[in-house]
């Protein structure tokens, strides 16, 4: 089975927001929600890096843990899920992910945020594959039709990589024995590998 | 899926409480914040393991065209330490306190029973609680157990559950639960307001309940000590209420009102703060309850009705007895 | 129009990866956004009511087939391609294009918003006029008789140059082409448009050393660089797919990338090294790094004496530019001019990336003739991997470039002569005398003693047309001011001198805008009446080729039917011709279909004409073969590997000789003679004479792969394939048409092909000139700009004297310069692009997906003037020039910039001097994000051969708002 992975490369990311409009083109994504987004450290300054960050579906998904419904899940392909219907919108989530990746609509009083909304690895959520209502919620089913997510399909530098860990290790490995030195990878062994998060 | 071992023991985590209820108290809402840049190491490329170190574990921010809170941060590993403080010292302490509580209590029961009356009632009955006291009580009451139900829903219920009702109408359940505590909350608060300055002038100390703590509050069998219309044990709960009230709602409003709130450490921090302290004030209630109801003979009826027999207004709180007899 | 997509039964193609969706077959359906109850209305909260438009959205059965459509990218000039898929008519998915051989599926912010086209919120959505203030819907008919009759007024009372045409970069190459011809049959030469804001500069100085005035190689031939020198081009931010290609030298090649910009740019960080250059001062700096150059004698002296002429003169102004000097002039010392010149000195082949940075300034000429001559003595042009890579601006701004949608030339760079306009009047089938007819008779100017007609002088460009309006009438060559405007697809904040812009459309009698979107134009000036707004479609309502920076042209499909009441261009041309009364001459070849021409007549007309520059093998046959193979040209050689199009480089980059019938593969790297000229080889063309001052102009000992002259030779003419005796390889119709005509005006294309059959260039075999002695500064020059902080440099370096008329316009150098403003206004004012906005950015501000990521117009300001200023990052702050304006923006505090250069970005309109505009636009029509142009504050300057505007260099003042 395979094992979904973005992997950014640092050395080729341009903060060119391709990536984010690509998810707000596919998944018609509201205005003031960012399901993807680049930041640039040391911007303007020497080693200044552009990264692209989204959810980067942990193996050991924080946010799962500590969901109070439950409403997120992980698919057999390691993509994490949430189910819209079940979300109440408690936050949670948003305090556990080391990514910033999941964003509400609203943050009225009384904790009303409406649902929560993440990068769903353009694979949808629990309804139907490309069901009307799995399109309204989440957006588009791109694994169902077999392919990968949108923000990585149209990377402007191929930076963004996403796909299967042994194909995208693959791309990333080469890279790194042209480039002569495994520099750019980000973020790798804190999402996927459970030794990476701790300190 | 497995949960990961945390370095932090319990002491450790008691510690951290008291240093965030200080944090708290003091109002100092605002987070760490990151500034300035990461260290540059050797020039173009090859950036180094301090820059990386910087994005990694200190959550150097930087440049988005995102908006939104935090929007420029790469990697925030607080959550993870909430994440497991919550799961891994919260969730379970506090389940073993709750137990533990309950357990102790049975067994208190069980070895010592009920405190009897000493005397046969009088049939003569004395005023204790006036009706607004008694509306106060039982409102500032019935919130309190909905919210420490939904709440212990919200931290508890998906463990079991879902089996048991399904996961869609444990979806409902739960955003029922979630807008009875998030609008709840703000009225239980209002209600404890009003609670404290009609009860506070009964509540101060003296060196009557100085002994009275000294002789156990005579809960085990022997002399009853003085007390006046309120006794130790009543005026430290209150104490215990209104203390953890002021940090269990304090924490809550940081929850409820989240627009107000800039980073998403201080909700961690209230988060953790809301439960364990609420989580410690309802081991107390558990036994208020025990007390107020099982624990003590009599004592139901003064809250229930208004009224005590006069036995055991002598017997609790001799000091108010001989107040209101010379009264009158 | 907002629809989103509602259903579909997936066709699972099976597998992962890119490889598989080549063409992006899922299939796929929609609906209203009206039912969904999870999102919000987009942006519903920073909207005021009245801007929200009930939205009229066609539903479509989810069972509706899907139609997958290639289209290109509108937003810039790497040409990327797009799937489109439709359904019903609705454009509901973008796929991306992993075949199409530039950019590989990839796009940047602005490719990956690209259907938001199709939704078109914010788009002008019916003809309308400006009555007593307010705007007023009205028919195209009424439009169009209105807008007929005031034009005819104008020309009945001050001749046909009182009406300026100005056209777009936008308008795909029919539109263009039809749009020039449309402008010389109203009978004026105003008509002009961006690419004399862009590159006209390059153009004129590359043209001019070698020949044609074009990105030489392409981006995928980048590949093959050892070493790039950008200069002044920020690709990471205007080029983003280019980055694709720099990056991959970078990483294949171990290509050195050099970086040569005031700002520290996203691209700066991607470099090798990073020269930080003070702006208007690329002379100097290209001076230095050749000082190192020949002193070390890193030149390739075999080439330089076959290939190039008059390098000697360089070498000599090239010795006063010692490091010192340099670093006095750029800021730059030794040790980096010396890494610099060495790493371009020892990785070759090595090529040269320009962009605004070098072309915007009084000096735009000198800058490019300088880049040039840098390559040309390190042997880098005409070969694999070299090349001066110039990465033009908008999606067709080479192709209305190319069809000289100027005011100098005439398609394909013909020129204005007697005989350029002979030559198009037998292309378009009309009487000269008609012509000549149609123009202004009378004379205002001389050259070399005699008279000119307007027919055949320059006319006044976009820069200028601003003075145009307001200039003295008796300073003007022409009869009269510019009374009426047409700005059909540009936006006014492109231009500099803002202010003085708004002036003189309040000073019109007419205004006309001809675009998608009402454009700041319908805002800035305060009218009460004389403004009408025609509704344009977008390139993804009709269809045609477009011709991308590398000289590829390719071939769009019509993705969706024209949006609201909107037409084609070229459909409102047809009207507005049909009431000015040329439609039939403007269509003699052309097949009108309901008021529309037919865009493949166009394309097989201007085929019949392009000789000069080789348009004319690219049939719509031969271009939509290529559309359809995408998949059969390869990444980095653009050839076809075996397909229909074996053999054949993508998109038949020009010069693509002969007939479509000669089967010409295109040319993908100019001037390079490692392939015989039929395989797409060239060498330098004879432009220039074949000798000067006693010295041979003609290449001596190269030659292309093949030539059977095997040396250099001039161009070709009737008379020299007779003295060749190569004359009876022509045909007899061929002998018919050719006789005493040339490579260019032959419209057999005989000539072509036999010169080409005996492996000789058409054009000739010439060296590149590094010297033009037709312009200004023979060599060139480093003079300092009109608006400069640095006085001590003014003696040394002044800029040119005033001149009377040029570009029949009074043009001022040394009477600006000679003012000091230097205590008032101490900081270096530059402007550059964001990559979230394309241009005056009416069309992207007005996209939801990109306006969300930049919604405040600001400056950037080094901490040093920050602090000096009281200016904190986020503040509000004024920004003040020397010629009175300002503009309140938010500052952004950041290293990026020196001290002493402030930067600000160029694509916001809608405010003015601290005013917002916001309710001045047609209800619905207004872009959601607003902010003040740059060119508000923008200061005068043009360039000395081309009038360029100079935007890249002023001068400011700061001060807390």
């Amino acid at each position: 089975m395979a094992r979904m992975k973005f992997l950014c490369d640092a050395e080729r990311c341009i903060e060119c927001n391709g990536c984010v409009t690509a998810c707000k083109n596919e998944n018609e994504v509201e205005w003031g929600v960012n399901r993807r987004r680049v930041i640039t450290i040391n911007d303007g300054e020497p080693n200044e890096t552009s990264l692209s960050v989204a959810c980067m579906h942990c193996t050991d998904a924080p946010c799962m843990a500590v969901c109070p419904v439950d409403c997120l899940y992980q698919t057999d392909e390691g993509i994490v899920l949430h189910d819209k219907d079940t979300c109440i919108g408690c936050g949670y989530c948003l305090f556990a992910c080391p990514f910033g990746a999941p964003q509400f609509p609203q943050e009225g009083a009384f904790g009303e945020r409406g649902k929560m909304d993440k990068c769903t690895f353009c694979a949808g959520g629990p309804e139907e594959d490309n069901s009307p209502a799995e399109q309204a919620k989440y957006g588009a089913n791109r694994i169902a039709e077999g392919k990968l997510p949108m923000c990585a399909e149209m990377c402007s530098t191929k930076a963004l990589l996403a796909g299967d860990a042994n194909e995208v290790s693959d791309i990333y490995r080469e890279r790194v024995i042209s480039r002569g030195s495994n520099k750019g990878a980000w973020g790798q062994n804190l999402a996927y590998n459970a030794d990476g998060r701790k300190r | 899926m497995s949960e990961y071992l945390h370095s932090t023991l319990f002491s450790g985590f008691l510690q951290r409480m008291l240093v965030l209820i200080t944090l708290l108290f003091s109002v100092s809402l605002a987070s760490t914040s990151y500034a300035g840049n990461v260290a540059s190491a050797d020039g173009n490329g090859t950036k180094g393991a301090d820059y990386w170190r910087a994005i990694n574990q200190q959550g150097q921010s930087g440049y988005t065209t995102a908006k939104g809170k935090e929007a420029g941060v790469l990697i925030n590993r607080s959550g993870e330490d909430w994440r497991l403080t919550r799961n891994q010292q919260v969730k379970p302490i506090g389940q073993w306190m709750l137990a533990g509580t309950l357990g102790v209590l049975f067994v208190f029961y069980l070895l010592v029973g009920k405190n009897r009356l000493d005397q046969p009632r009088s049939g003569q009955v004395i005023e204790r609680w006036k009706r607004t006291d008694r509306y106060v009580h039982w409102i500032v009451a019935v919130l309190f157990l909905l919210l420490a139900l939904t709440g212990l829903s919200i931290l508890y219920a998906k463990h079991f559950m879902p089996d048991l009702i399904g996961k869609d109408g444990f979806g409902t359940y739960l955003q029922v639960c979630k807008w009875i505590h998030n609008y709840g909350g703000p009225v239980f608060i209002l209600t404890l307001v009003i609670m404290f300055f009609k009860w506070v002038r009964n509540n101060w100390f003296n060196g009557h309940d100085f002994r009275w703590f000294i002789q156990g509050g005579g809960m085990i069998k022997g002399k009853h000590p003085h007390a006046g219309y309120m006794n130790g044990g009543e005026k430290l709960w209150f104490w215990i209420l209104m203390l953890g009230g002021v940090v269990i709602s304090l924490s809550g409003l940081v929850l409820d009102f989240p627009a107000y709130i800039d980073a998403r450490e201080d909700f961690q921090l209230a988060n953790l703060i809301h439960g364990a302290a609420s989580l410690i004030v309802l081991c107390a209630t558990f036994a208020h309850i025990y007390i107020g109801s099982l624990g003590t003979e009599g004592a139901l009826e003064g809250m229930v009705n208004g009224h005590v027999d006069e036995t055991w207004a002598k017997q609790h709180h001799d000091l108010w007895y001989d107040e209101v007899k010379s009264d009158r | 129009m907002k629809l989103t997509r509602k259903q579909s039964s997936a066709e699972q193609t099976g597998a992962q990866g890119s490889q598989q969706n080549k063409t992006g077959l899922s299939r796929r359906s929609f609906l209203s956004n009206s039912g969904i109850a999870a999102g919000g209305v987009a942006a519903s909260a920073m909207l005021s009511p009245t801007m929200m438009r009930k939205a009229t959205a066609k539903s479509a059965p989810s069972s509706a087939p899907t139609e997958v459509k290639r289209t290109i990218c509108t937003h810039c000039s790497v040409g990327c391609g797009v799937y489109a898929e439709v359904q019903n008519g609705v454009w509901t998915g973008q796929e991306p294009a992993f075949d199409h051989p530039f950019n590989r599926g990839a796009h940047c912010a602005k490719g990956a918003a690209l259907r938001e086209h199709g939704h078109g919120e914010r788009r002008l959505k019916y003809p309308m006029k400006l009555v007593d203030g307010k705007w007023q819907k009205m028919s195209w008919e009424d439009a169009i008789n209105e807008i007929g009759d005031g034009m005819q007024k104008i020309r009945q009372e001050s001749g046909p140059d009182s009406v300026y045409w100005l056209g777009s970069a936008k308008h795909n190459n029919e539109q263009a082409y039809l749009f020039r011809k449309f402008a010389a049959m109203w009978g004026t030469n105003n008509v002009d448009h961006q690419a004399r804001i862009c590159h006209s500069t390059t153009v004129a100085g590359v043209a001019n050393t070698w020949g044609y005035g074009a990105m030489t190689n392409s981006f995928n031939d980048i590949h093959n660089s050892q070493a790039a020198i950008l200069i002044g081009s920020n690709p990471a931010e205007a080029h983003p797919v280019a980055m694709q290609h720099i990056l991959y030298a970078k990483e294949r090649n171990k290509a050195k990338v050099i970086v040569a910009d005031p700002r520290y740019s996203r691209t700066a960080a991607k470099a090798d090294q990073y020269l930080p250059l003070r702006p208007g001062s690329d002379v100097a700096m290209i001076w230095g790094l050749l000082w190192h150059v020949f002193e070390n004698g890193w030149e390739d002296k075999e080439y330089i004496a076959q290939r190039v002429f008059g390098m000697d003169e360089v070498r000599e102004e090239v010795k006063k530019w010692n490091p010192a000097e340099v670093e006095r002039v750029t800021g730059l010392d030794e040790e980096q001019m010396r890494t610099a010149a060495k790493t371009l000195a020892t990785n070759k082949p090595g090529t040269v990336i320009w962009c605004m940075g070098g072309t915007q300034h009084t000096t735009g000429n000198n800058n490019t003739r300088a880049y040039c001559a840098l390559m040309l003595a390190l042997g880098n042009i005409g070969v694999s991997g070299g090349g001066a890579n110039i990465f033009r601006g908008h999606d067709n701004v080479q192709g209305a470039t190319d069809f000289c949608v100027l005011s100098h030339s005439l398609p394909g760079y013909y020129g204005l002569s007697g005989g350029a306009w002979k030559h198009w009047s037998k292309v378009w089938g009309v009487d000269p005398a008609w012509i000549a007819d149609r123009f202004d008779k009378d004379s205002y100017e001389e050259s070399k003693g005699k008279p000119v007609k307007p027919q055949n002088t320059k006319g006044i460009p976009v820069s200028r047309w601003v003075d145009g309006v307001l200039e003295d009438k008796a300073n003007i060559a022409q009869k009269d001011n510019i009374r009426g405007m047409v700005f059909w697809g540009h936006a006014p904040n492109s231009q500099t001198r803002g202010a003085d812009q708004k002036k003189a459309m309040e000073k019109l009698d007419m205004m006309v805008i001809i675009d998608p979107y009402p454009t700041a134009s319908a805002v800035l000036p305060d009218r009460k009446d004389g403004v009408y707004l025609l509704p344009a479609t977008t390139q993804f309502e009709t269809y045609g080729s477009v011709t991308a920076s590398n000289r590829s042209l390719q071939w769009r499909d019509q993705i969706i039917d024209p949006l609201f009441d909107s037409l084609p261009d070229h459909t409102i041309m047809y009207k507005l011709a049909k009431k000015l009364g040329f439609a039939d001459q403007l269509c003699k070849n052309i097949k009108v279909n309901n008021d529309e021409p037919l865009i493949e007549d166009i394309t097989r007309e201007f085929n019949k004409g392009m000789w000069t520059i080789g348009y004319t093998g690219q049939s719509p046959e031969r271009m939509k073969l290529h559309q359809q193979n995408w998949h059969t040209f390869d990444y980095t050689s653009l050839e076809a590997e075996g397909g229909p199009a074996n053999g054949e480089t993508y998109g038949l980059p020009w010069p693509c000789w002969g007939t479509p019938e000669m089967k010409h593969p295109g040319t993908h790297i100019l001037y390079d003679p490692s392939k015989a000229v039929a395989d797409g080889g060239l060498n330098f063309r004879a432009r220039f004479g074949v000798e000067f001052e006693g010295k041979t102009l003609l290449a001596e000992g190269s030659y292309p792969k093949g030539n059977e002259l095997k040396d250099g030779h001039p161009e070709f003419s009737a008379k020299l394939l007779q003295k060749l005796g190569w004359w009876d390889d022509l045909t007899d119709e061929e002998k018919k048409a050719a006789e005493g005509k040339n490579w260019k005006t032959d419209l057999s294309g005989g000539i072509q092909r036999v010169a080409i059959k005996h492996g000789c260039a058409p054009f000739g075999n010439a060296k590149a000139r590094s010297i033009v002695w037709t312009f200004p500064d023979r060599v060139p020059l480093h003079r300092e700009p009109l608006y400069t902080t640095r006085r001590d440099l003014v003696e040394d370096y002044p800029t040119f004297k005033d001149r009377k008329s040029h570009y029949r316009l009074p043009t001022m150098y040394e009477s600006i310069q000679k003012q000091d403003f230097s205590k008032e206004y101490p900081i270096i004012l530059t402007s550059g692009r964001l990559v979230e906005y394309e241009g005056g950015g009416d069309e992207t501000r007005s996209n939801p997906w990109l306006a969300e990521l930049q919604q405040e117009m600001f400056v950037e300001l080094n901490p040093v003037d920050a602090n000096n200023n009281g200016v904190r990052d986020g503040g509000d702050v004024w920004v003040h020039t020397p010629e009175g304006s300002k503009i309140k923006v938010k500052a952004l505090v950041t290293r990026r910039v020196k001290a002493g250069v402030a930067f600000i970005p160029f694509h916001f309109a809608g405010h003015f001097q601290g005013k917002d505009l916001r309710s001045k636009y047609p209800e619905g029509s207004d872009p959601y994000v607003l902010g003040e142009s740059a060119n508000t504050v923008m200061t005068y300057g043009y360039d000395s051969v081309t009038q360029m505007q100079e935007s890249k260099v002023s001068m400011c003042r700061i001060s807390v708002a």
